[in-house]
């Protein structure tokens, strides 16, 4: 078999990924990457967040040092320049590596803007300004997203802002006002607060991060309350007007006014999907802009193949990935197919939010008979040896068949605890089988194990009902 | 003993009547059970509450728990300094450490309350 040539659009955590299962099966891999690789995800996203959450903690822990038995004598204070140095230097080792995997695979990068001009060309605008012509046997569209902006917000890059520029601060502004209280504005709520920031978030749902189990949603709330981080549900932004001073004005739909110095949008995410050459080749899209695929990653176009946050759907960064294990193993002869039953979220708020599987209310209205076990953090000696009582474990479970359904935790590393209820539910484990593994004392998995107990009214360490 | 000048709701919780105003909290039986306050979400005012009904979550270093309004009506006044010190309930249940008061909109509720005499008799029942 001659050796197959795969060119892929984009490389973020879908690209990337894509990119290397190919190479590994055999491919002659070409990846045409207009920004840096990594994409969002590492640029933009995921990792720069989580570095300045690390320093928001710290900010955290150093207030709290009195707690903890620490007497700090003098004034702590920050350096915002180094926090964002710091974040700089956490993603360019990811860049680094990388770069560094592409090249042990022999994949090769072109680094400039790509256009599919046929079901095997795609034109190249490289960044030193000559044009290139990329040929394979086929393609993959992983060019990801970009932040929605709506007309209403006069963005400004510097008053009127979204998340790209809002990990690149250059100074705490006294008041900032997020719009939209979903995983992205909360996150940055938590930060910018830490970081010394009035917050005030409105939202237009009845809740924050509202595709959550609403019990968890409701200790958020709580712990956005307890920072004193303003939350508005139920409410939208009709207008953001400038004053003289360049200070900004938000009308909210109930004819309320916030003053605010900052606004950060966070409402969303925009596709990209123009100019890449899909309306010229008839690829398909659906009624959200995302190009249309089957669960082997297909497009309608035969041999194009599309993946990421492009194919629409569950926007994040392991969903990304996975696609492209898919396409690309496709691509090489194998056959398999996309699975969105189990995808395990984190949330990095403080504290974590991880949760995977059917929440409550779904289930309810689905009609299903389900059973719900529950387990606070503050009924843990570790979470108390940690000082971080806050936050719940929820397992959800078929009532008939005590099958694991669902898993929601709030609290400290819930992101990383959650992946207990993934492998269970990937299993077909029954919340029994969590009950009866030994969980090693004292951690704060404990947690799911007791509330796995609880749901059989069986918890050790809680009160008889 | 519980304080003789209030009323008690079986959830745990004191009114303290004067007319139509009652400031509320929750009893010394209810905060020694849960331990340490470290937290309390305070209700709004303005806020309309119902009695029976939670209108307030109170966290301690064993449990979180609601707070159940002994009275219907609007919340007119809450106390702001519980926000930065929970722990003057635990110290002091019944006087510094109220939580909010009510403007009643159905003063005849007040009769479903416990006497201090039958709340120490329906707590000992329940410790059994
Ligand atoms: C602030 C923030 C925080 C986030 N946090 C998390 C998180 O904690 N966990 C999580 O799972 N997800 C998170 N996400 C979401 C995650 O970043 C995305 O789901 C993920 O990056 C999608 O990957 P992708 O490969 O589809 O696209 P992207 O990462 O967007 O990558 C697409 C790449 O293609 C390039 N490109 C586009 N068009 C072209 C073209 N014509 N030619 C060449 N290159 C092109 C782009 O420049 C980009 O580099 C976060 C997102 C944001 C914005």
């Amino acid at each position: 078999m001659a050796e197959k040539r795969l060119i892929i659009l984009g490389a973020g955590p879908g690209g990337y990924v894509a990119a290397i299962r190919a190479a590994q099966l055999g491919a002659k891999v070409t990846v045409i990457e207009d920004t840096e690789v990594g994409g969002t995800c590492l640029n933009r996203g995921c990792i720069p967040t989580k570095a300045l959450i690390a320093s928001a903690e710290a900010i955290d822990k150093i207030n709290r040092a009195e707690e903890y038995g620490i007497d700090i004598k003098g004034e702590v204070s920050f350096n915002l320049s180094k926090i964002i140095e710091r974040k700089n230097k956490v993603v360019a080792i990811q860049v680094k590596g990388i770069r560094s995997l592409f090249k042990s695979w022999g994949i090769e990068l072109l680094e400039g803007r790509g256009k599919i001009k046929d079901v095997n060309k795609v034109d190249v605008a490289l960044k030193d300004g000559s044009n290139k012509t990329a040929e394979g046997d086929n393609i993959i569209i992983a060019t990801g997203s970009r932040p929605a902006r709506l007309p209403i917000f006069p963005f400004d890059g510097k008053d009127v802002i979204t998340s790209d520029e809002a990990l690149n601060i250059t100074e705490i502004p006294k008041s900032v006002l997020i719009v939209g209280a979903g995983v992205i504005g909360c996150e940055f709520a938590f930060i910018l607060k830490e970081l010394g920031a009035e917050v005030t978030i409105v939202e237009m749902l009845s809740h924050a991060v509202a595709t959550e189990d609403e019990e968890i949603s409701e200790i958020l709330e709580r712990e956005l309350k307890k920072r004193k981080i303003k939350l508005i549900l139920n409410t939208k932004i009709e207008k953001i007007e400038r004053g003289s001073e360049g200070s900004l004005t938000a009308v909210l739909s109930d004819g309320k006014q916030i003053k605010t110095e900052k606004v950060l949008v966070s409402i969303g995410r925009a596709l990209n999907t123009e100019n890449i050459g899909i309306e010229e080749l008839g690829i398909k899209k659906g009624k959200k802009g995302e190009i249309e695929v089957n669960n082997r990653m297909e497009t309608n176009v035969k041999g194009i193949y599309a993946i990421g946050d492009v194919v629409g759907g569950i926007m994040l960064a392991h969903v990304a990935s996975t696609e492209g294990i898919v396409a690309a193993e496709n691509i090489m002869g194998h056959s398999r197919e996309i699975d969105y039953n189990i995808v395990p979220a984190g949330i990095f708020t403080m504290p974590e939010i991880g949760s995977v599987g059917l929440r409550e209310k779904q289930a309810n209205e689905k009609g299903m008979d389900i059973k719900v076990g529950r387990f606070q953090f503050r009924g843990l000696g570790k979470a108390h040896a940690m000082g971080e009582i806050a936050g719940m474990a929820k397992i959800i479970a078929d009532a008939k068949t005590d099958k694991v359904l669902g898993l929601h935790i709030i609290g400290a590393h819930a992101a990383d605890l959650v992946h207990e209820g993934a492998v269970a539910m990937k299993l077909g484990a029954k919340v029994k089988d969590i009950a009866n593994t030994i969980h090693a004392h004292p951690t704060l998995s404990e947690a799911i194990m007791e509330a796995s107990e609880d749901l059989h009214k069986m918890a050790i360490h809680l009160p008889k009902p | 003993m519980s304080p003789n000048d209030l009323k008690y709701h079986k959830e745990h919780t004191w009114a303290r009547i004067k007319g139509k105003k009652a400031t509320i909290g929750i009893t010394h039986y209810a905060q020694e059970s849960l331990g340490d306050i470290v937290y309390l979400e305070l209700p709004e005012v303005d806020t309309e509450v119902d009695k029976d009904a939670g209108i307030a979550e109170i966290e301690s270093t064993k449990a979180t728990s609601p707070i159940i309004a002994p009275v219907s009506g609007k919340i007119i006044e809450v106390n702001e300094e519980l926000s930065e010190s929970p722990e003057i309930i635990n110290e002091d249940p019944y006087e510094k450490g109220w939580i909010a008061v009510i403007e009643m909109s159905n003063t005849k509720e007040i009769e479903e309350l416990l006497d201090p005499k039958d709340y120490d008799k329906y707590v000992e029942e329940e410790a059994k």
